[in-house]
Order: C-alpha cells, then structure tokens, then sequence
C-alpha cells in the first residue's frame, strides 16, 4: 500500500462546512461544501468527509494529515452560551473587567451599550494576594480563605474558573498555588490562568481574555473529542491539527487548553490562502481580500507576512464599532473587517443620502432576487439589476435569481432618490466598492503602508465580482483570482505550518536588562512551545524558534514589534537590539527620538515547524478546454454610458495561458469574476486568474 | 448639479481622507496623549473654513473649537488667496482656538490646478507648553506658558526656524513637542494629498459645490430636529464645586422655529484661577451635547452649527476674558452639559440623560522613586453617568469627555505606586427607576518610601449630580487619608510614606421614582453588590431578607408608607 499523501481540511463556518482534500504528488483537488448543523457542528464534519471520501475515492488510510477550524468558539462568546464562570481576583480589584477602559466607543451615541462582562459580579471573588510590579510578593496568598471560596463555588455549581491576580505575568506563584488549590477543591471543574493564558500586563485584556477561554473551555472540550472520535471511527487513523487565530496549528490537547485561541481561526484561513497564491505568482505584498453574504475582511502582508495582532475583540456589543467588544489578547492574524456583503441592504440615511450595510439580509431571506422573501434592496439585487451576475447561473445554477424582484426591491429606493433604477444600483454597487477601499485605505495609512504596490487576492462568493471596481479605489493594479475562491479559507489551512506561540510581558530599559532571568524566561517559553509543536509528531530537528520583542521608547504607549534572530541574549547583543529597533521604529515612524531611552516590554516566542508543500495543487486537471464564449450579456459599467454587450466565459473551460481584455464577464460555480474595462485577465501559473489593469485606465 | 450618489460616494471618500489624515498624525506622533488618549482632532475645510468632514477620532473640546478656528479666524486673517502651496499655519489662541495653551492648532490650505481649494486642519495637545504646569494654579494666562498668536510655521514649505527655536525654548520636553507638530503637519499634508487624489478621479475643480451640499443637507436635518421641538424658553442651573468656592452654570434654550439658542447668562463670574472656560469651548460642548441628544445620526460639521447659537456674559466663567487663566477650562467646561440635558428633559425625556460625574477625576503623583530618580505621573478616572428612561447609567464612564483610563499594572509599572482597591463603589448610583451608574473607589500609597506631592484636581465632591424625574442625586465624591484627614479637592498636598489616600468617585443620578424601581432589579442589585441590602430598604422600598430573597409583603407596606 502507498505512503499516505491526502491532506484535509476542514473548515466550520457560521452557515456552511468546507472540506478540502489534496493530493499531494498528482496535486489533485477535491472539495465539498454543505450546511453547518446545528446543535452539534461535528455532524456535518463527519458526514461531509463520508460523501468526500466516496466520491474522490479517497481510502480513509491514505490520510497523512488533518486540520481543522471552526466558528465554534466565536459563536458560543456572542451567544453567550459558554460554561458558568467565577472569577478568582487579587482583592480589591475584581471589577476591573467591568471597569474597563472607562471610554466611550461613539461619541455621539448616548444609548451605548457596553459589553456584559462574561462573568456577574457575584461570582468574582476577592482573594488575598498581592504581588508588585517588579515580581516581589507584598501579601502572601490567603490559603485558607480560597478554600473558603472553593466551597461556594462548588454550592453554585460553577463549571469553570478563571484566575487572573494583579501581575501574575512577572511572578505566577500565587496563581500556580492558587490552581493547586482549585483543582484540589474543585476536580472536573476547567481552570485557566491568567500567566498562562495571556502573559501580558494589563489587567482588564488579561482578565478578559482568562475568563473568556475559562468560558469556552468546557465546550471546546466536549466537540473536539466528538470530532476526534468521528475521525477515528471513519477510520482516519492520521493526526488531527487544529487552526489557530494566529495562522499556525496545533494539537488537540493544546487546543483544549487554549480553546480562545481558536478564535477568527476561518478568516484567518482566508489570509493564508491569499499570502499563498500571491507568493505563488511571486508578488510579496498582497491584500487578501474576502467578500461574503454579510461581511468582507481583508489582510495585509508586510515585508512579505502577515501582521499578527495581540490586540482584538470579540461578540461587538455593537457590529462594526471598534471597542464594544470583550477584549483579546491573543495571538491573531490582524484582520480588516468591514459591514459588507452580498446581502449588505441599501439605505437612505439621515440625511436622505444613500447608505449600504451594515445591515444585510445574510442568507435568509437573502437578497430579494433569491425569491426567498426578501424585499429590501441588497448588493447582491444591485449586481443583478447591472448585468454582473447570471440569473440562472448562480451558485453553480443552485439559486436562480429573480430579476423582477431584484427590479421590484429597488424600485421604491430608486424613487426616493429621484433616479433612474439602473442609476441607483450602480450607486449602491460604488458605495459599497468604496466602504470596502475606505477601511483598507486608513487601516493602511495608520501602519504607513502603500497600497498602490499591492496585489489584491480576492476570494468570497461577492469578491471576485467587486474586486476591479475596489482595487480602482485603492490605486491597486493586479488582482488574482485563485481557483476555488468559494473554499478560500480552508484552503488556506493547508498551508498553515504547526506552531504556537508564547508570551511573556518583561518590562525593562534595555540598559537595565537582567540577562539571566530573561534568559531564563525564554528558555521556559521555547520549552512549552516545543513540548507543544513536538507533540504534533513533528522531529525536533524540523522545529525553528523565533524570537520577537516588542519594544518602545520610555514612556511611549505603543511598540514596536522587533525580530531577534538569537534565543539568548548576551551583553553583546544590546547594541544589536538598539539598532534593530531603531530600523523598526524609522520604518514605522520616519524618523527616530534619538537620546529617549529604550525599553523592552513583551518577549514573544514563537515555535514553528515547516509550512506544508501545497504548491503543486492543480485544480483545472481533468478540464475540458474551449476558447469560446458560452454567452453574452448586457452590462453597465458606467451610469452615463448605455450598457456593453460583454461576452461571457466558463471559467474551467479556459486553457493555460488564455487571455483577453475586458470587460469579459468569468462565471463559475461559486462566484462570478468582473473583468471591468481597462483591464485585462489571464489564467495564470495554479490555475489563477491574474487581472491587471492598463497603466492610465 | 450633483446627483446624491455620486455626492454621498465623494462624501465617504472626503471622509476616508480625514481618517488618513488622523492615522498619519497618530502614526508619526512622540506622545502617549495623542498615540493612547486619542486627544486630537483633524478635520478638512472649504475654501471659506467651513469644517466639511472630522475624522472619527477625538475629543468635541478640540474638533468643534478647531472648527471655530478655522472659519472665524483663520480664513479672514490669511484669506486662501493670500497664501502660497507649502504655507502652513500655527496658533495656541485659547479665545480663537480650544481654550488653553496646551492644544497647537495648525492648518494648512491646499492647491490644485495653481488654485487654493481646501484646508486641512488639526488640533493636538502638546506634553508642555511651558509655564506652571497644567492645573488650576495660575492667576492669569501669563503664567501659563507660551503663546503663539496666529503666523505661519511654514512659508513655501520652509519652516520657520525663529518660531521652532522660540517653542525649543520654552518648553520643558522640546523633541516631543516639535515632534508632534511634524506629526501634525505630516497629518495635513497626507490629507492634502488624498484630497487631490479624490479631486483628479472625480474630476471635480474643487469641493465648493461639494461642500454647499453637505453643508445644506446637514443644516436641514438639524433645523428639522429643532423644529420638532415645540417653541419655547427651557432652563436650568446647576452647582459646581469651583476652586475654592461653589459656582453656577445656569442655561436658558430658546426654540423659536428651527433655530436654537442657548444664552448662559446667570453663570457666575470668571474667578482668579486657571478653571475659566472660553467662549469657544463653551460652543463647542453646548453643540456636542445638543447633537448628541437631537441629531445622533447627523454629522458634525459647519452645517450643523448653523441652526444654533451660543452666547455667554462676557467676563463670566463660561466667557472669560483675557488674561485670565484657563489651563484645567476642561475642569468647568465638561459641566456645561449637565444643564443643557436637564432643560431638555421636559422635551425629549426618552433622549436625555440624568446627570453623571461629568468631571473627569485627574491624579497627579510626583516626588522620588525608590532609586533617587524623580519621577511624575499623571492618570484620568471616571465616575459615574446619568441613567436614563430605559437603562441603569454606565459605571466608571466618562462623559461628555472622550479619554479612556489607565490600567492598575501600568500605572504602578510606571511609577512608584501601590494601588490597594480599584473597584465599583457601592450605593454610589443615584437610586431611580434606573439607577444612576457606580463610581469607583481607589485606594493608594507610596512605595518609594519618600513622601510625595499629589494634586487633585477632583469634582462633585460638594454638588452631586442630580436625578431627572423623581431619580436621586449620585453620590459626591470624596478624598480622604488613611488617618481621616480630607485634603482640598483641587490642591496638592504631601502623601506621607506609609499613609494611604482613599479617592471615592462620584455616582451619576437615577431616572425616575425609585418606588418604582422593580423589585428583581433591586434584588439582582443586592446580589451583584452595586447596592447595600440597607439601601434597598431605605432607597427603593424593597426588602430583601438574609436569604436573599424580596419579602414581597414588607415590600409593598413600605413602598405604601412612602406613597408609592
């Protein structure tokens, strides 16, 4: 029998489960997409894996390798469906995750409403313990009053324990003594800790995050093992990896542990697959851009890679608005997300001026053209109305749109506007391209970059039909279609190398370092990430470790992230980590406060073994080829401009190499490629569809 | 002719261009106030000053005054005809700008096709200005620091090395300070840049008839707002702590048609000390809070100013005159809010809010860390805000000011100090149908071992904040050491090693009869420990026995025996 050489991947979103397989020497491809179920989403896991191993005729023991992301963790946060929750907090201070930041989110807004926090205040309890800012300890840790407590919680049947003490980051011994403690007292009960879960200072994000991985714990728990167990019983004998926010993944007892870094683990498939297919076609800077039923999220590269974040939120108490979520420190690729969709319904607003979004329709009733009983006008309905989409060619033909309701929807918007009805689609179709170029536009300005250069991946059922009209906007020239856009993101996951990181907050002048205990520190992180990675089965000779510091002039509020090419630090080498900072800081910044000092304040390692060789995926094998169009169609490009006849082309009937000028309309089975005028595609290297627009259109 | 498509998509872009310009100003900027407060403005204007757009980020202290700026002093002073592409302008007027010395205001016009079109313009606060430090301290503006009447920093793109070697001198930390007013120029011209951008893709000569239609639809819809109101003159008044001894806001708004004016005559005088308010940021707070409670869904900009008007007494505490000094203005001008919601409460019940803390509570350590090195440390808190029709009021929330607070491990990362408790404060809420939001209790001390001076520059420690419709006052604050003392509230006294300062932040007032209050929300009040089971009794006629549960029958026969 041969060597397994299947990858799969399976990826849970909020309404449909995709599984990937690829077969790594022919490179052949084989995807099925069907609904998430609900109340158990490991159902539809397994019986997506069943229908995709029987048609691609796949023997469950040529598996070599599984990954998985879901929504799951996010789904139970904005719910609020998680296990019930204490909170253990030095004395004194377990309010500060209902302090907060003490800000406003809107200005304007007097009716804001902040974010419940994930545990009521009768079940944070003040323990006994202090330690200071520099580790020492001030008060011992009361002992018998946790027990005490210990005792309630077990009278209110709490199922999980979050403890988080006031700087446990530098010294941890009171909540190590502290978990002793409660898994003595109170065993089957999940506990987590702040120092583990997110080392950093700040208590109230520290907090937040605890408590939110203490919340999801229990059900984390319970699905993976069904998950595992259904693996196994389909006789995949190979080991399952689970995706993290961070764009790497990990083992299933990591992520048992760590469940809150599952968060955004789909979107951050999305950006993996986008990095891979612009490396592919050798471009270095891209914009993964995804564009669904009622969001679209992009990611930036930079110098080549993804930024990670350790700063996001999570269940908005309002969408869209940045702050009035519960706050994350977790490692997490750094994700644009906008209020934008296929489904995005359009709007007049206080002032009677047309508004997209955010708002959307989502898939049920949907857009109005899905005939599904919605009436209001949507992106989608715009799209129809202007020539973009095919009615009956939809989803693969799956959904037959309804011009007329389309027409219908738009009718009474169109009336109030005072224009003609092709006119008001058309603004709704540039409103919401421009909503989408606006959020990448600033979130670009605010790290200094220069969009121009980039290359647009654009992926999403919506994406590759707005995906001219916003690279206009952003003065982007080259925008690739990968093949099988609809299936981004678990895709994407295939190319995620095993990794997890650590951090560990250590705040010193870089004149002032103590070596020994920061070595001693990283020692310690590079051991617990390679106990984790190595797990995995991977050989220690395969594992690399990279060390990033954040740091910052004194008295700063930001950092720097700074790359560290050593794992130990000598006096030697902190000149070398003034110079790197200061190439940091006047990339970031122009321009350097030379004479302020220089401070180091979170140490971050992160372990990672080798990303997956994908490369060789081929997805247009087994095509048959035609140079002809399969039709024409009327289209709109320009409001002023009577509408172009534009031929129209299946995607998978086109051959390496074919090209043509726009406007070409591309259809496939999950979304349809506008090829605008001034622009020309081409299929290039993996089957993609390269688009590049001329110079001066 | 502009059809609203096309006129909404220029609009969103012209404020994309402002957010670019304010995420360039905050990605060069040297300071943790601009970088971590957000304490900024920037905004683009027309031709003539008028404000079109704001970014979304800072303070109405700093973009409505910035607006003022702009169109009533810049503009005529150095009409856009008159300068050169590369002339850059630069003021800290506290009467034509925001109302002190601290907050640079610089604007820079823009040209296309050989012709000025636009100004950008942004108003930071610098980390000194020179002078006494901020606080209340100084008896006239020359204490202060450094003025800069209005003149341009940059000619043709060269800077005005005489002005940069003036500011160098006068200020305590000159890189930051110069380095931000790079960030504020490089802020202007990204926003030039992208405006230029946008004018070449559109096609457009300029945003004069832009502006004209923003400008007018925004006006109409706050004048329909006003002329929702019946007509009429509404009042109130309220009292403050002032520095040393009590003062009054008071505000009469007339509706007449869809024009609004807010007089504040009856305000008590301008004082010897640095808590005076400008006219200007009066405006700029009077025109934040109406918008907030009439117009939330309308945007901030010269338009929306049309319909209202504001005046004050000249020489009161609301329109100071020079030189009075106006470092901590914000200390009084955060009140001005509170009245203004309360004389609309008869209008728009379901819209206003009780009043709140309002204040923000500003703590200032400085002295000797453990080391030998000195060390001073500053950091804003929240009290509590007003309830409402419908909701309890936020707890330890700032209002109507924009700044977030600092956390416990980083202030005692950053200096010398031990913070005991940090939590809600309990029975601080005014008691309503919906109940006032909780302040906050802080307990600190030294740890350096040396004594250490701490200012106070506290509020509502006199005059709590009042309930609307039947809900009671807030707690008042209170500032107290470890040995019973109470130092003055907006002074600064000597923190002995070893003795502690309790701070206890105020409450926001309560909405409603508190006999009214449901009897759960009571209960889940007790339980979650926001208020004492006593106060449940006394407050809210509700009885809840040790087992935590309503004794509906002692319920009822109190809240009949206070004529519920």
């Amino acid at each position: 029998m041969p060597a397994p050489s299947v990858l799969l991947a399976v990826d849970i979103g909020g309404t449909f489960t995709d599984i990937v397989a690829l077969e790594e020497n022919s490179g052949r491809i084989a995807v099925e997409k069907l609904l998430t179920s609900y109340p158990d989403p490991s159902a539809a896991v397994l019986q997506g894996l069943s229908n995709l191993l029987a048609s691609a005729h796949i023997p469950p023991a040529a598996i070599r390798y599984v990954v998985h992301g879901t929504t799951l963790i996010t789904n139970t946060l904005i719910e609020r469906s998680g296990a019930k929750t204490a909170l253990l907090a030095t004395a004194g201070f377990r309010d500060a995750i209902e302090i907060g930041n003490e800000g406003r989110y809107d200005m304007y807004d007097l009716a804001l409403k902040k974010p419940a926090p994930l545990v009521e205040r009768r079940l944070r309890f003040d323990v006994p313990e202090r330690m200071l800012a520099d580790g020492r300890v001030w008060q011992p840790l009361d002992r018998e009053r946790l027990r005490q407590i210990c005792q309630r919680l077990r009278a209110e049947a709490v199922e999980a324990v979050a403890i988080c003490f006031l700087h446990a980051y530098t010294n941890p011994a009171h909540e190590l003594a502290a978990l002793e403690i409660v898994r003595q007292q109170l065993p089957g009960v999940a506990l987590s800790a702040s120092h583990q879960v997110a080392p950093g200072m700040r208590e109230y994000p520290r907090a937040s995050t605890t408590i939110a991985n203490a919340y999801v714990q229990p059900i984390a728990e319970r699905y993976l093992e069904r998950v595992a167990a259904g693996l196994s019983a389909a006789g995949i004998q190979a080991p399952l990896n689970i995706m993290l926010s961070s764009g790497g993944t990990t083992t299933v007892a990591a992520a048992r542990a760590f469940p809150i870094r599952l968060v955004e683990s789909g979107p951050a498939g999305g950006a993996l697959a986008g990095l891979h297919w612009g490396r592919l076609l050798g471009e270095s800077d891209v914009l993964a851009f995804d564009m669904g039923g009622t969001t679209a999220k992009a990611a930036l590269t930079r110098a080549g890679e993804l930024a990670i974040s350790h700063q996001s939120e999570v269940a908005q108490a309002h969408r869209f608005k940045r702050g009035s979520g519960l706050p994350l420190m977790v490692p997490m690729i750094e994700l644009i997300e906008i209020g934008a969709g296929g489904g995005s319904i359009a709007r007049l607003n206080a002032l009677g001026l047309p508004a997209v979004g955010p708002q959307s329709a989502g898939s049920s009733p949907g857009p109005a053209s899905y005939g599904l009983g919605g009436s209001a006008p949507t992106v989608t309905d715009a799209d129809l109305i202007l020539g973009y989409l095919n009615s009956d060619y939809f989803a693969g033909g799956d959904i037959k749109l309804d011009n007329n309701a389309a027409r219908n929807a738009f009718a009474d918007f169109a009336a109030a506007l005072e224009l003609p009805l092709e006119r008001a689609a058309w603004g709704v179709q540039q409103l919401v391209n421009e909503n989408m170029a606006a959020a990448a536009r600033v979130h670009a300005a605010e790290r200094g970059l220069e969009l121009r250069r980039y290359c647009m991946v654009a992926t999403g059922g919506a994406g590759p039909a707005h995906a001219c009209g916003v690279a206009q906007g952003l003065g982007i020239q080259r925008v690739l279609i990968p093949p099988a856009a609809g299936v981004g993101s678990a895709f994407g996951f295939l190319t995620a190398p095993i990794a997890f990181d650590f951090t560990r907050s250590y705040v010193a002048r870089l004149d002032a370092l103590d070596l020994r205990a920061l070595n001693a520190i990283l020692a310690e992180l590079e051991r617990e990430g390679r106990r984790i990675v190595e797990a995995a089965g991977l050989p220690a000779a395969a594992i690399s470790a990279r060390l990033n510091i954040d740091m910052r002039y004194v008295g700063q509020g930001y950092e720097v992230r700074v790359p560290f090419p050593k794992q130990t630090l000598t006096a030697r080498h902190i000149a070398q980590l003034q110079r790197l900072f200061e190439k940091e800081y006047r990339a970031f910044y122009g321009k350097l406060a030379a004479g302020l000092p220089i401070e180091a304040v979170n140490w971050r390692v992160l372990i990672s073994g080798p990303p997956p060789q994908v490369s060789g995926a081929d997805f247009s094998a087994g095509a048959e080829f035609s140079d002809a169009p399969v039709g024409s169609r009327r289209v709109c490009y320009h409001p002023e401009k009577s509408p172009r006849a534009t031929p129209v082309y299946r995607r998978e009937q086109l051959r390496p190499a074919w090209s043509a000028a726009g406007p070409v309309i591309i259809e496939e089975a999950a979304s349809t490629i506008a090829v605008l005028p001034g622009w020309t595609a081409q299929v290039a290297a993996g089957g993609c569809l390269l688009l590049t627009r001329e110079e001066g259109a | 002719m502009i059809d609203p498509i096309t006129l909404e998509v220029i609009w969103n872009r012209l404020i994309s261009v402002v957010d670019e310009q304010a995420a360039a100003l905050i990605h060069s900027s040297f300071t943790t106030v601009v970088r971590e407060a957000g304490d900024l403005s920037a905004g683009v204007f027309d031709r003539a000053g008028n404000m079109i757009a704001q970014s979304v980020t800072g303070t109405p202290g700093h973009i409505n005054t910035m607006a003022h700026c702009v169109r009533r002093y810049v503009a005529p002073k150095y009409p856009i005809d008159s300068l050169r592409p590369g002339d850059t302008l630069i003021t800290n007027d506290p009467w034509e700008a925001s109302g002190h010395l601290f907050d640079l205001t610089i604007v820079s016009p823009v040209f296309y096709r050989g012709r000025g079109v636009a100004w950008f313009a942004s108003t930071c606060h610098a980390v000194d200005i020179g002078g006494a430090t901020m606080g209340g301290d100084a008896r006239s503006l020359y204490e202060e620091g450094l003025a800069i009447p209005l003149m341009k920093l940059f000619k043709a793109g060269a800077p005005n090395e005489e002005l940069f070697d003036i500011i160098r001198a006068n200020v305590r930390v000159p890189d930051q300070v110069i380095g931000d007013i790079h960030a504020q120029e490089v802020g202007n011209q990204v926003g030039a840049r992208k405006l230029i951008e946008m004018l070449e893709e559109f096609d457009l000569p300029d945003i004069e008839a832009l502006s004209a239609r923003i400008l007018d639809r925004t006006e109409a819809a706050v004048r329909s707002a006003i002329a929702a109101l019946p007509d009429g003159i509404y009042r109130d008044a309220i009292a403050i702590d002032g520095f040393d001894s009590p003062l009054s806001i008071a505000c009469a708004i007339e509706v007449a048609g869809d024009t609004l004016r807010v007089d504040y005559a009856g305000s008590s005088p301008q004082v010897e000390r640095g808590i005076n308010v400008v006219l200007n940021y009066t405006h700029a707070y009077t025109t934040y809070t109406l918008m907030a409670v009439l117009a939330p869904g309308i945007p901030n900009n010269e338009g929306a100013f049309r319909p209202i008007t504001v005046s004050a007494p000249p020489g009161s505490i609301l329109n100071c005159s020079k030189p009075a000094p106006v470092s901590a203005r914000h200390l009084i001008g955060h009140f001005v809010s509170q009245p203004l919601l309360t004389a609309l409460s008869p209008l728009l019940p379901q819209r206003v809010l009780a009043n709140g803390s309002a204040g923000l509570w500003n703590t200032m350590m400085d002295g000797i860390s453990a080391d030998g090195e000195e060390f001073a440390y500053i950091f804003f808190s929240a009290g509590g805000m007003g309830a409402a029709h419908n909701r309890d009021g936020l707890s330890a929330t700032a209002f109507p000011s924009g700044i977030m607070g600092v956390p416990v491990e980083a202030i005692e990362t950053a200096a010398p100090l031990l913070m005991h408790r940090r939590e809600l404060r309990v029975d601080s809420g005014g008691p309503g149908t919906f109940r006032g939001g909780l302040g906050q209790v802080m307990e600190l001390e030294m740890l350096s071992g040396a004594p250490a001076n701490h200012s106070c520059m506290y509020d509502r420690t006199g005059s709590p904040a009042l309930g609307l419709f039947g809900g009671k006052p807030g707690a008042t604050g209170e500032v107290q050491l470890s040995d019973g003392t109470r130092p003055h509230p907006k002074s600064h006294y000597v923190l002995q090693p070893g003795q502690r300062v309790i701070l206890k932040l105020p409450g926001g007032g309560g909405f409603g009869s508190p006999l009214e209050r449901d009897p759960r929300r009571v209960l889940a009040d007790v339980q979650a420990g926001y208020i004492s089971r006593e106060a449940a009794a006394r407050e809210y006629g509700v009885r809840i026995d040790a087992a935590m549960t309503i004794d509906a029958a002692a319920t009822a026969a109190l809240r009949k025996e206070r004529g519920a």
